[in-house]
């Protein structure tokens, strides 16, 4: 099979073929790989697109598995901001360089979707001149790149990344990353060397097990066995080391741990066994002791792999404000790195940049876009003494402003610091394994030794053998499986379909919801403006007002702007000029227009009459003299709303709408989607109070938001979802981030939810099951400690493949 | 049967040194990106430069040329 998918050939006609976004109608931005016209959504993934067309790397597009992110627009600010990378000082914190003078450096890159993208940085890196060695790793997202300064600098890298459309930043290694990464290598290579070893003691058991059968010379025997003692020593004292240090840890401080009875068995087998080669009598278990070690490990690499993932996708606000500022330096404005601000510098915030620290404006006004705080996608305007918050955006024009601490001080990171402090109130569902463990591993402590007893007492010679059957084959290997198994494959399953899953153990809690809790802006909506209204005042007609209001809206950068790019604009207006907080003014063959506030268009039409509700947002469209419309505008509501709200009724949850906006706009949504429960003009505590009641009450809430200011309460719920746009993908903390936007995701994923809820069941009754059937036999002796451990071998495999059906 | 002797010491040999390869090849980073490499291999090593429409001639004809 390929490794593509349909994924990118779906709806061909109306998708972005680049990031799988909806095309805006009207926009014709299509562009020619592979010979055919692919359709692009905006000039950012043309650009993109472009460029890896044009490379002769469009096979990407064929070899992809997922859509890739939506780049952001690039202008020459972006790109020069890069250029600080080329001062040694900063670069030395993430460069390494070689005895023959060529740079390392690392790079984290946002944006790296599926393992296709790993393929196209690589290949379109290491063309460049000076570039000698481009490697991608795709579980950090890293970028290891190895060339020559002289050559090529480094912002130069910088920037081609960023026109591959995917978002750099320096790599910064931490110890617990490098621990992380070193412990991983030492689990592999216990792995590895239980692997290996088991082959060999494998091949020389079915020797010594023929010899059983046939009869066998006493001296190849000893011949066989010794190895087998050779090989399964070194297993026992390098691979299966962390059962006994684990074990021991913890009965130390007096708890019972799974890797209790492991250590045990483990440990017991490989005594016993020895003492029968060196004393050339009675039986010996090395084929056990080696396989069991190995399935053991085997199952808790897989896992271990699985949490290293999720770690590293670490939210993170800090990255995503501008890595260089401007700042005034002696009356000239230098670039410097963001880090180095102090309190009290001026910095320059130029029109459509991110605000990169808590400041209070100096000179200028603008609107700021406080989403990120708000969820409201109206700017705020501001001007000559208002504070602007990091993480924000500037929309209009340039601002001075004086910096009013560190990042530490603003508002963004209290804003982090309240969504790690919601996490560590959440609920926690204690995991099933955990639960039982301890009971369990006292269970089977106790069985073990009554069999130990007993046997003791009528067959001396046999006891040994049929205790360690017992202990081997009540291992309790497929049950720790059993959860870890399922979770990933699930996890794996979702990713294919757009996906992604932060926290797998929220799909346990997903699975239980009883409560599903939509937010509304950009969530239940598209999140962006739209014109839903149109009321001329005058003799102008609708198709006149809207092209004369696309014609002022071309030359604003507001969001508002975004509900006309469609619309062919009239021609002829000059002297556009921008007021902050009022809207547009132009000139029309010596007419005068405006268009914005009522206020600001009373000065021109004094009889303009006031904006007919308030369910809408209206702006107003006016002549010298004479009010042309009210053109109203509206947040669409997304398509697949409805649908989704009514098949999650019918599954049974209870769906409810929170909403922060206190307009009627809330309830009037929610009764024509069918949802009962209305909640409006909340502010971020009380919804997470209400959460936190609904939760009290026995409730296992389930809430779909988007973005950053819904984080604390997305923490809060017992499985949270973000909807996103794909650019803002480190912003968001959700258990399940739907990359894409389609809503219709939640409900699947709360059926894939269900569904590895009944798989991990399976496995669990399985687990069990064969515990409780088997430990009776093997403690009357009827199972020879080989057959446990091909048995306890089997049960897991069955955990496994169980759980792989999941992944389709 | 006496070759065993001989036979199994040198099996133990190749699998020490099987055992020495992989753990150099975990220590090299080689085992690090799981992810990329099980993709990897199914990936072109060099992408398909766009043929010139007119003056170029196909990879198929190409191969067939002696």
């Amino acid at each position: 099979m390929s490794p593509s998918t349909e994924a990118p050939e779906k709806n061909e006609a109306e998708l972005c073929y680049h990031c799988g976004e909806q095309v805006p109608a009207g926009v014709k931005l299509a562009i020619d790989i592979g010979g055919e016209a692919r359709p692009m959504c905006c000039p950012g993934c043309r650009a993109v697109a472009g460029l890896i067309s044009s490379s002769g790397l469009g096979n990407f597009y064929q070899q992809r598995t997922a859509f890739n992110e939506r780049p952001q627009q690039q202008d020459s600010t972006t790109l020069e901001q890069y250029l600080i990378y080329n001062d040694p000082e900063l670069a030395a914190s993430f460069t390494t360089i070689d005895e023959d003078g060529l740079h390392n450096a690392s790079l984290l890159l946002a944006g790296i979707t599926c393992a296709a993208c790993t393929w196209l940085i690589e290949q379109s890196m290491s063309r460049l001149p000076g570039v000698e060695r481009a490697l991608v790793n795709l579980q950090q997202s890293r970028l290891d790149i190895r060339f020559d300064p002289a050559r090529l600098p480094l912002s130069e890298i910088f920037v081609r990344v960023e026109n591959l459309g995917y978002r750099p930043r320096p790599f910064q290694t931490s110890t617990a990353r490098l621990q992380m990464a070193e412990e991983y290598r030492t689990e592999l290579r216990r792995l590895a060397v239980a692997g290996l070893g088991m082959m060999q003691v494998g091949m020389f058991a079915i020797a010594l097990h023929a010899g059983d059968i046939q009869g066998i010379e006493a001296g190849y025997q000893g011949l066989l066995r010794w190895v087998s003692l050779l090989v399964a020593s070194f297993i026992v004292f390098y691979s299966a080391r962390p059962f006994f240090s684990t074990a021991w840890r913890h009965l130390k401080v007096g708890t019972l741990v799974m890797d209790l009875p492991v250590a045990l068995a483990i440990g017991l087998a490989w005594l016993a066994s020895t003492w029968a080669t060196v004393s050339g009598s009675g039986q010996v278990y090395f084929d056990s002791v080696v396989m069991f070690t190995f399935f053991l490990l085997l199952g808790r690499f897989l896992e271990h792999r699985v949490r290293q993932r999720h770690t590293l996708t670490w939210f993170d606000a800090e990255s995503t404000l501008p890595g260089a500022v401007t700042t005034k330096c002696d009356a000239l404005w230098v670039t410097v790195p963001r880090i180095q601000l102090q309190g009290g510098e001026t910095v320059l915030v130029k029109a459509g940049a991110t605000v990169p620290v808590d400041a209070q404006i100096v000179a200028g006004s603008s609107a700021v876009k406080e989403d990120t705080f708000n969820g409201e996608h109206l700017p705020r305007a501001v001007t000559t003494g208002d504070t602007i918050y990091a993480g924000t955006v500037n929309v209009e024009a340039a601002l001075q402003a004086k910096v009013l601490g560190s990042y530490r001080e603003s508002r963004l990171a209290a804003l982090q610091h309240s969504v790690e402090l919601a996490q560590t109130k959440k609920p926690q569902l204690a995991k099933l394994a955990d639960r039982i463990a301890s009971w369990f591993v006292a269970g089977i402590l106790l069985v073990t030794t009554l069999t130990a007893v007993v046997w003791s007492q009528l067959a001396p010679e046999q006891a040994l053998w049929i205790t360690l059957s017992v202990l081997v084959i009540s291992c309790p290997c497929a049950l720790a499986l059993a959860t870890p198994a399922a979770l990933t494959s699930a996890a794996s399953a979702l990713r294919a379909h757009g996906v992604i899953v932060r926290g797998e153990n929220a799909l346990d809690s997903l699975s239980r919801a009883t409560h599903l809790l939509f937010d509304k802006t950009g969530t239940l909506t598209e999140g962006s403006l739209a014109i839903a209204d149109v009321r001329p005042l005058g003799d102008v007609g609708t198709q006149d007002i809207l092209a004369i209001g696309a014609a002022l809206q071309h030359y604003s950068s507001h969001p508002i702007a975004r509900a006309f790019a469609g619309i062919t604009g009239t021609t002829g207006f000059k002297d556009v000029n921008y007021r902050v907080g009022a809207g547009l003014e132009a000139h029309q063959n010596g007419g005068t227009y405006r268009m914005g506030s009522a206020q600001f268009c009373r000065q021109l039409a004094p009889d303009l009459p006031t904006a007919p509700d308030k369910l809408l947002y209206w702006v107003a469209l006016c002549r010298e003299g004479s009010p042309l419309a009210w053109i109203g505008l509206n947040d669409h509501t997304r398509g697949e709303a409805g649908d989704v709200i009514t098949s999650a009724q019918q599954a049974g949850l209870q769906v409810e709408l929170l909403s922060g906006d206190s307009s009627a706009q809330g309830p009037l949504l929610a009764r024509s989607l069918g949802i009962s429960t209305v909640n409006h003009g909340l502010t971020p505590q009380q919804k997470m109070a209400h959460v936190q009641q609904l939760q009290t009450k026995g409730a296992v809430v389930a809430m779909v938001g988007d973005g950053l200011n819904d984080a604390p309460v997305l923490s809060l719920a017992d499985a949270s979802f973000a909807v996103t746009g794909a650019t803002d993908l480190a912003r968001t903390q959700a258990d399940f981030v739907i990359v894409g936007g389609d809503l219709h995701a939640v409900i699947d994923t709360w059926r894939k939810a269900r569904q590895c809820r009944r798989i991990i069941g399976q496995n669990f009754t399985w687990a069990l099951g064969y515990n409780i059937c088997a430990i009776p036999l093997a403690a009357m002796g009827f199972i020879p400690p080989w057959a446990a451990a091909i048995g306890m071998s089997l049960s897991s495999l069955l955990v496994v493949a169980n759980s792989l059906r999941l992944n389709r | 049967m006496d070759s065993l002797y001989l036979l199994i010491p040198i099996a133990l040999l190749f699998c020490a040194i099987a055992v020495k390869l992989l753990l150099w090849a975990i220590n090299s980073g080689q085992y690090d990106d799981l992810d990329k490499e099980a993709w990897r291999i199914l990936a072109d090593d060099e992408p398909a430069q766009p043929a010139p429409p007119e003056t170029g001639r196909s990879p198929q004809q190409e191969g067939k040329e002696p």
